[in-house]
């Protein structure tokens, strides 16, 4: 499910665009997207043996937190932003999303839908926070601080005036399009902003969250 | 005495016995090369120039690495010293199969003109008056050093440089290399360096200078060799050192544990280690560093900024290497806030960098340590990048 994700999000992305992965991990990805689309890429990554492996793999990256990476960049620096799976992770997703969009013009975030069947199922029958396939960890070890579904996620691009330009869902069994906020396990968005409730002065005001 | 069991710090101030290189001993070579005029326009005749070489230079003379030292540094990077036995500076990550493979690229080093390590400094003899320069030795800078090292390449038949690497002082003339040869240079890699000194730290190296020109001995820079300003430079020195480590690896190695019982004769009875410690520091740099030369040197390092006053565009819009910028988490004296913010004007003028912060506890001092992670990231660094090159 997650190749098929990452299948989707490089057939998104024209070939020699430029592309800022955050939270690369160890540049697999971001490796290949070099070699199958040309694109010049960069990554940011916390994890110094991580950081090491991407450079490993002749890859551009910047050590350090997702802010302190795309502060390094300046105006329209790249094409696309990559937060693949990191997204659910972020406290100041504000900042990181202003700080997206200053630096590129598209962002593609991935994220684990909260509402899938089967996370239904557990909280209904169960009584217990799901884990699932896409949400592996117990809620005292989840690096995610954000539990969303496919349907939540609709409405807040709606309130920020966000555009989804492009959205695929994934589960098991593969690439999915009826009913998604019950059967979907992963989706991904390529989304694009309003300027105007982008822009640096003022950001908050426009933002009805 | 604690610096036996010690692997921290520079190697030249150990004395580590039982040191092996695997390079065994290797040899440093002095060259005379025609002169060259100075940042501030002072023409040198002639050129002397220490240096090392490691390696074997490819058919296609592209794997050059050019290490450049640090302020006490010298040519002799790695292997032993054929006199002293005693390992060069950077041997923890110099050699065959280490992050700087000599089974891979021919490494170079030399000797930092304005110093006392065999080339061209305040100690050599003035052609015009048959004695040493001492202060009439013209002030250099790190761009001035840099363009010595070009002689030095030219010499050697070497065109580019596949990389140019240093800390500190030495990433200050890896970055001069970048701006000032862009042509000739394809990778750049400043560890625990900055684009120009801050109050502070300027502030520590004149705190050294003024130990050496308060010394009696001193003389205005004309002393003679039995009676040379020793004091002056072992206490800048031991300032220096301070600034060197962290307070976390000077509480590991001294604590407050006492040198020895106090003696009738002391005036305090508390002699603690890490005045022990301090003093042998200085008192061993003493012995192979030039009093002058520390003046010439350090100022050299204050003077240095990437920018000099032009914008970044002006400066950096020629550049053509590429960047690895390394910082440790301790290093108070080059903190990685610095590095950050050189990583930032290189990234901000479309120079492809890579930044590593790297936790290690040992303060500036940490990239002459032993440290896997460190080395790793080089080697990849270099390896990847050479990977990269030949693709191209």
């Amino acid at each position: 499910m997650y190749q098929q994700l990452y299948k989707q999000v490089t057939a998104w992305i024209p070939e020699k665009s430029r592309v800022l992965d955050l939270g690369t991990g160890d540049g697999e990805f971001l490796a290949r997207l070099v070699e199958t689309k040309k694109v010049s890429g960069e990554g940011v990554e916390k994890n110094v043996e991580l950081a090491t492996r991407c450079i490993g793999r002749g890859l551009v990256v910047h050590q350090g937190d997702i802010l302190d990476g795309l502060d390094q960049y300046g105006e329209a620096s790249f094409d696309y932003i990559l937060l693949l799976g990191t997204f659910q992770e972020l406290t100041d997703w504000k900042k990181v999303l202003r700080e997206a969009f200053r630096v590129g013009r598209y962002v593609v975030i991935s994220y684990s839908n909260f509402a899938h069947m089967r996370a239904r199922l557990q909280m209904m029958f169960g009584g217990h926070t799901p884990v699932t396939r896409s949400m592996p960890s117990p809620w005292y070890h989840t690096s995610n601080v954000h539990f969303f579904s496919i349907l939540d996620f609709q409405d807040f691009c709606q309130n920020l005036k966000i555009k989804e330009v492009q959205r695929a869902f994934f589960n098991q069994r593969g690439q999915l399009h009826w009913w998604p906020n019950l059967r979907a396990e992963l989706a991904v968005s390529l989304i694009e902003a309003d300027p105007e409730s982008f822009s640096q002065k003022d950001a908050d005001l426009n933002w009805r969250i | 005495m604690p610096e036996k069991k010690s692997i921290e710090g520079d190697l030249q101030d150990q004395a580590i016995s039982e040191y092996r290189s695997d390079l065994g001993t290797t040899h440093t070579q002095i060259v005379t090369l025609p002169g060259m005029r100075t940042q501030s326009g002072y023409d040198l005749p002639e050129l002397q120039i220490s240096y090392q070489t490691l390696g074997q230079l490819s058919p296609k003379k592209d794997n050059a690495i050019l290490i450049c030292h640090a302020l006490s540094g010298d040519a002799h990077v790695a292997g032993l010293q054929p006199k002293t036995g005693r390992p060069g500076w950077w041997d923890f990550h110099v050699g065959p199969g280490k992050g700087i493979d000599t089974n891979q690229f021919f490494v170079i080093c030399s000797n930092v003109i304005g110093g006392c390590s065999g080339s061209t400094g305040p100690t050599s003899i003035n052609p015009l008056t048959g004695k040493p320069y001492a202060t009439n030795f013209p002030p250099v800078t790190i761009r001035d050093m840099a363009a010595a090292q070009t002689k030095l390449l030219d010499y050697l038949g070497i065109e580019t440089l596949f990389s140019a690497i240093g800390g500190s002082m030495g990433g200050m003339q890896a970055m001069a290399w970048a701006t000032d040869y862009p042509n000739r240079i394809r990778t750049c890699v400043p560890i625990a360096s900055c684009a120009a000194h801050t109050a502070m730290q300027i502030a520590f190296n004149e705190v050294g200078r003024q130990a050496i020109m308060t010394d009696p001995n001193w003389r205005g820079g004309y002393y003679d060799e039995k009676n040379r300003p020793e004091h002056g430079l072992a206490v800048g020195r031991m300032v220096g050192h301070v600034t060197y480590l962290s307070e976390y690896s000077m509480h590991q190695k001294f604590g407050r544990k006492l040198q020895r019982p106090a003696k009738p004769e002391d005036l305090f009875p508390e002699f603690f280690s890490v005045e022990s410690y301090l003093q042998h520091q200085g008192e061993s740099f003493v012995k192979r560093f030039d009093p002058n030369a520390y003046l010439y040197v350090t100022k050299a390092v204050d003077r240095f900024d990437l920018l000099d006053g032009h914008s970044a565009r002006e400066v950096l819009s020629a550049v053509k290497a590429r960047f690895l910028v390394i910082s440790f988490e301790s290093d108070w004296l080059y903190s990685p806030e610095q590095s950050r913010e050189l990583v930032k004007l290189l990234k901000r003028s479309n120079i492809p960098t890579t930044y590593l912060n790297l936790d290690t506890p040992y303060g500036h001092d940490s990239f002459l340590i032993r440290n896997p992670e460190f080395s790793r990231a080089l080697n990849n660094f270099l390896i990847g990048e050479y990977h990269n090159l030949s693709k191209a």
